[in-house]
């Protein structure tokens, strides 16, 4: 093992979010399509003793890393959840015209300021640096926050159902309490091409 | 708060997993290995971010599986020096407040780091500043009244400013074994650790310095 780049970028908040949120929603899309599969095995009488080709293991670290961060992240007293892509290009790009570091940007668009005193804790002699410009710099933040609309992932509901049958979840079957969610939450999440590639793949390693 | 690491491994597929792409499996058996763990001088672990480089998938003799060669970046998180940031106090004891993220708890405000001056309330067993006093000695500040003080209870929200960071690299002893039943591992230092500090105007419990604080922002300009 050997470390090349101990520090090669620097991530916002929000893009971490976006990170974990999207590898989140697809582990919890393979994991309805593995306790369907196997649902449709039992029903069918395939004896499914032998652990399924296509599956994949999640550990428990990689799960409470992801559920962890992803509560700090969306926290309400966090601007993260109420930030945007789009909104944060703008505000880099506004921010550009002042005079800071890439590190006094990075803890803007992270924190959000609103405040004059915020403000004076991220930037260093913001008197003498900034000065008038302090109002500006305040106002187009809050533009960026307030163009967002809030992000519409709902991260509750499936943790409280995963988060007992993810330990195990390759090889056991699933508790009984499960399925009345597992249908219902095919309204909430969008796994329309997890679904139909995985389950076409399935029918061809069943040979 | 995170940035890209660029890492190079060696990893082993289980011939069980050569039905998944190797890139999802490779990605898995990564993050079963790093994830929510600390790597020296690096930072705490979070997720891969995506694989830069990974070689052909080559068989050793004597086991089955595909070893790969892989360059991959990794969301590690280290906060740099003079970073702010948002988090919950977890406890406090006289020389030190501990604030939590969530997902990492190791993150001390020692007594010198706090807003002067300020004093430990064995009662409430909680630090509180008190703002524009002259006291010094921490029995003249628990001589004042309660309603004064600005308490920081356990699970407010506060503004940390980074100080320094350290990495500990304890290696573990030989398993110690007790009439053949392993003993359980004691507690370790955090292996990784960061000094934070609350002591300029702006931080501190967040809701000092929100609309309503505006009587402490104008106080503290002034010194």
């Amino acid at each position: 093992m050997e470390v090349i780049n101990p520090r090669s970028a620097l991530l916002s908040n929000f893009e971490v979010l976006e990170l974990l949120r999207d590898l989140e929603n697809e582990h919890l899309a393979r994991t309805k399509t593995a306790i369907r599969i196997k649902k449709e095995e039992e029903a069918s009488g395939i004896s499914s003793a032998a652990r399924h080709p296509a599956t994949i293991e999640i550990t428990e670290n990689v799960r409470t890393v992801q559920v962890e961060a992803i509560q700090y992240l969306a926290a309400e007293y966090q601007p993260t959840s109420s930030q945007t892509s789009t909104g944060i290009t703008q505000l880099v790009k506004d921010l550009s015209s002042y005079d800071l570091t890439k590190a006094e940007k990075l803890q803007i668009v992270n924190l959000a300021p609103t405040q004059p005193v915020e403000l004076y804790v991220i930037v260093e002699e913001l008197e003498d640096r900034l000065g008038d410009a302090m109002e500006s710099v305040l106002s187009t933040v809050s533009a960026s926050l307030s163009a967002a609309s809030s992000q519409p992932v709902n991260t509750s509901s499936p943790l409280r159902l995963t988060s007992d049958t993810m330990a195990d979840l390759s090889l056991q079957y699933p508790s009984e309490d499960f399925d009345d969610g597992a249908i219902v939450d095919d309204m909430i999440f969008d796994d329309e091409g997890q679904g139909v590639g995985v389950e076409g793949d399935l029918d061809k390693e069943e040979d | 708060m995170f940035n890209l690491a660029i890492l190079k491994d060696t990893v082993a597929i289980h011939p069980s997993n050569f039905g998944v792409p190797p890139e999802q499996a490779l990605i898995v058996e990564l993050n079963k290995k790093y994830a929510n763990r600390i790597l020296h001088d690096v930072g705490l672990c979070v997720s891969v971010f995506d694989l830069s480089e990974v070689g052909e998938g080559k068989v050793r003799y004597g086991d089955g599986y595909l070893w790969y060669k892989t360059v991959f970046r990794m969301v590690v998180f280290r906060p740099f020096t003079s970073e702010v940031l948002l988090g919950k106090v977890k406890s406090s004891d006289e020389s030190s407040i501990r604030v939590s993220l969530g997902f990492f708890d190791d993150i001390y405000i020692p007594a010198i780091y706090l807003p002067q001056p300020s004093c430990f309330d064995p009662n409430e067993r909680a630090h509180f500043w008190m703002p524009e006093s002259e006291l010094t000695k921490p029995h003249e500040l628990l001589d004042t009244p309660t309603v004064g003080r600005m308490y920081i209870d356990m699970g407010e929200v506060v503004r940390i400013r980074v100080e320094a960071d350290e990495f500990y690299d304890d290696e573990p002893g030989p398993p110690k074994a007790l009439e053949g039943v392993a003993v359980a591992k004691e507690a370790r230092r955090a292996p990784y650790s960061i000094i934070a500090s609350i002591a300029e105007q702006g931080l501190g419990s967040v809701s000092w310095w929100n609309g309503a604080g505006a009587e402490e922002e104008d106080a503290m300009e002034e010194s």
